[in-house]
């Protein structure tokens, strides 16, 4: 049994990746939460991760989010694999249900920050290539516009009207459909 | 925003193709987002990323009028010709009967046009006599079309005309954008009774051939072999009003309601005994919201397979469907339940629907 579970420890410290913020923060974590990322992933495959993986555009506030996502997710992964190796019984199909259940309410209040911090996910997101990450925060700020007029978008994002009045003018003329 | 302009781009694909108006009004946040959603690239990225077009408005005919309904913000900016006649229509683009009455004859011509830039190409009916006993399917002809470039990518029309006999011939012809061209008829006799296709009847285009049906059967029109055959429907459902569909297992199905227990009845075909292929029932649907309504006309009279969505006309009243959800919306008032034709697009802000956006590129 000892020797069974050292085996085990080793072959998880040697799939452990150390994460470099731009704040110079180290983060260590297992390779299945790193390869979440497509970035890292070609990283691991052209064995430049000695040393540490240094991500000057992520600072440790932000990286520490994106691991909370990637632990949460590779978790989920792992267990999809699981499910679609064995029996998919009633009972199997539930606790899929309930995980899945489980990982939308983790993100729905992973979702729950200031606009500031939702910008900076989708720059490491899109940074890191981590595609369901990029999707849960484009989303969110997509579904933040709906039902909104243009200067309330504006008012928002704090975002200037650079289009002059003629040219408004003229859009809403060829638009006047989506007016009415 | 302080994001670049490619992931405002990544925020902006995902607004809901269901609300066109959103689009619009996102365009006039700014100069950069304007350029953004009128480019080439957004409007080809769009479709790609949603994959579902959007049901946008049901064409209705009634007394010789048609009127687009809005299901959705978008409103059309083309009006429909007097002199046309919806047949069917197909992720974007509406194919019409035009007739030109004189004084000796009626001249008719198909158009395949659309309504968002009022685009039309005329062609020519197909090559056998087919007097009012016919339907026709619009499709895309393009293998594998993704319809992110649609709709003005190429397209074909199956005609299908039948006998109004006993034993009588049914005829197709398929015409091909391509080709610019009717192809040679093919025939087959039938002996299914009296049977009776008519523009805007149940038509569908599962995997790679088309049907149509009639009272009692269904015709298919097999493209790869480029044959004709006949398929009996169930005896219970015969002379019962019907939509052809694409089944959950992928292959034909057909959606109908069974009146006394006001349930939607989805069959497929499925391999039965000795490997030939049958009718089975696979799913019912419960139309608690139409039971209120305690009428005995309730039956179906369209349906969109992009959408998954079913129009069910009960006593003056149109419903859909939605056949992922089982969710019934009431969506207008029609007093003829023969004239429904769906219509569904992605509508992104084109050039052609904005032209003054072009100046903003300069």
């Amino acid at each position: 049994m000892a020797s069974a579970g050292s085996g085990d420890e080793k072959a998880a410290a040697a799939a452990m990746i150390t994460l470099i913020s731009s704040d110079n923060e180290k983060f260590e974590v297992t390779e299945a939460t790193a390869t979440l990322s497509q970035t890292i992933r070609h990283m691991i495959e052209d064995g430049c991760t000695d040393g540490g993986v240094p991500l000057p555009n992520v600072t440790s506030k932000i990286l520490a989010r994106v691991i909370e996502y990637c632990k949460k997710h590779a978790t989920a992964a792992a267990g999809e694999e699981g499910s679609s190796s064995s029996f998919s019984d009633a009972a199997f199909l539930e606790v899929d249900r309930a995980f899945l259940e489980e990982l939308e309410e983790f993100d729905d209040a992973f979702l729950e920050v200031d606009r500031a911090t939702l910008f900076d996910l989708i720059l490491a997101a899109n940074y890191l290539d981590i595609k369901g990450l990029l999707n849960l925060t484009c989303q969110k700020v997509a579904d933040s516009v709906k039902g909104k007029t243009p200067e309330q978008i504006r008012e928002m994002y704090n975002i200037v009207n650079d289009l002059t009045p003629e040219e408004e003018a003229e859009i809403r003329r060829e638009t006047q459909w989506a007016f009415e | 925003m302080p994001l670049p302009d490619e992931l405002i781009e990544e925020v902006l694909t995902r607004l809901p193709p269901d609300d066109p108006t959103l689009l619009v009004r996102t365009a006039l946040v700014c100069k950069g987002w304007c350029r953004l959603i009128s480019s080439p690239g957004f409007r080809h990225r769009f479709p790609q990323f949603h994959r579902t077009p959007a049901l946008l408005d049901y064409i209705y005919l009634h007394d010789s009028s048609q009127y687009f309904v809005p299901t959705s913000s978008f409103r059309l900016p083309h009006a429909i010709r007097s002199e046309w006649s919806v047949i069917n229509a197909r992720r974007g683009r509406v194919l019409v009967l035009n007739k030109i009455y004189s004084r000796r004859h009626v001249e008719k011509k198909l158009i395949v046009w659309d309504p968002t830039t009022d685009e039309q190409l005329r062609l020519p009916m197909p090559p056998f006599n087919y007097e009012n006993n016919w339907n026709a399917a619009l499709l895309c002809a393009a293998p594998g079309c993704n319809h992110s470039d649609c709709p003005w990518g190429p397209f074909l029309v199956v005609f299908v005309r039948a006998d109004d006999r006993e034993d009588g011939t049914v005829s197709a012809s398929v015409y091909s954008s391509e080709q610019g061209a009717w192809r040679e008829p093919i025939s087959i006799i039938h002996h299914h009774g009296r049977c009776r296709v008519y523009p805007r009847g149940p038509n569908a285009h599962v995997r790679n051939a088309t049907y149509f049906g009639w009272d009692t059967s269904v015709v298919e029109y097999d493209f790869g072999k480029q044959e004709l055959s006949t398929i009996r429907l169930p005896y219970l459902c015969c002379r019962q009003h019907f939509v052809l569909m694409t089944a959950e297992n992928s292959g034909l199905g057909f959606a109908t309601v069974c009146l006394e227990k006001y349930n939607l009845c989805l069959w497929s075909r499925v391999a039965g005994l000795g490997g030939h292929a049958t009718w089975a029932q696979q799913r019912v649907i419960e139309l608690d919201k139409l039971r209120a309504l305690s009428t005995p006309y309730v039956c179906t009279v369209g349906i969109d397979n992009d959408v998954g969505v079913v129009f069910i006309w009960a006593a003056n009243d149109l419903f859909t469907i939605n056949l992922r959800s089982n969710r019934v919306e009431e969506v207008g008032n029609v007093n003829f339940a023969f004239g429904v034709v769906p219509y569904t697009n992605f509508c992104t802000l084109g050039t052609q629907l904005i032209p003054s956006l072009l100046f903003l590129w300069l």
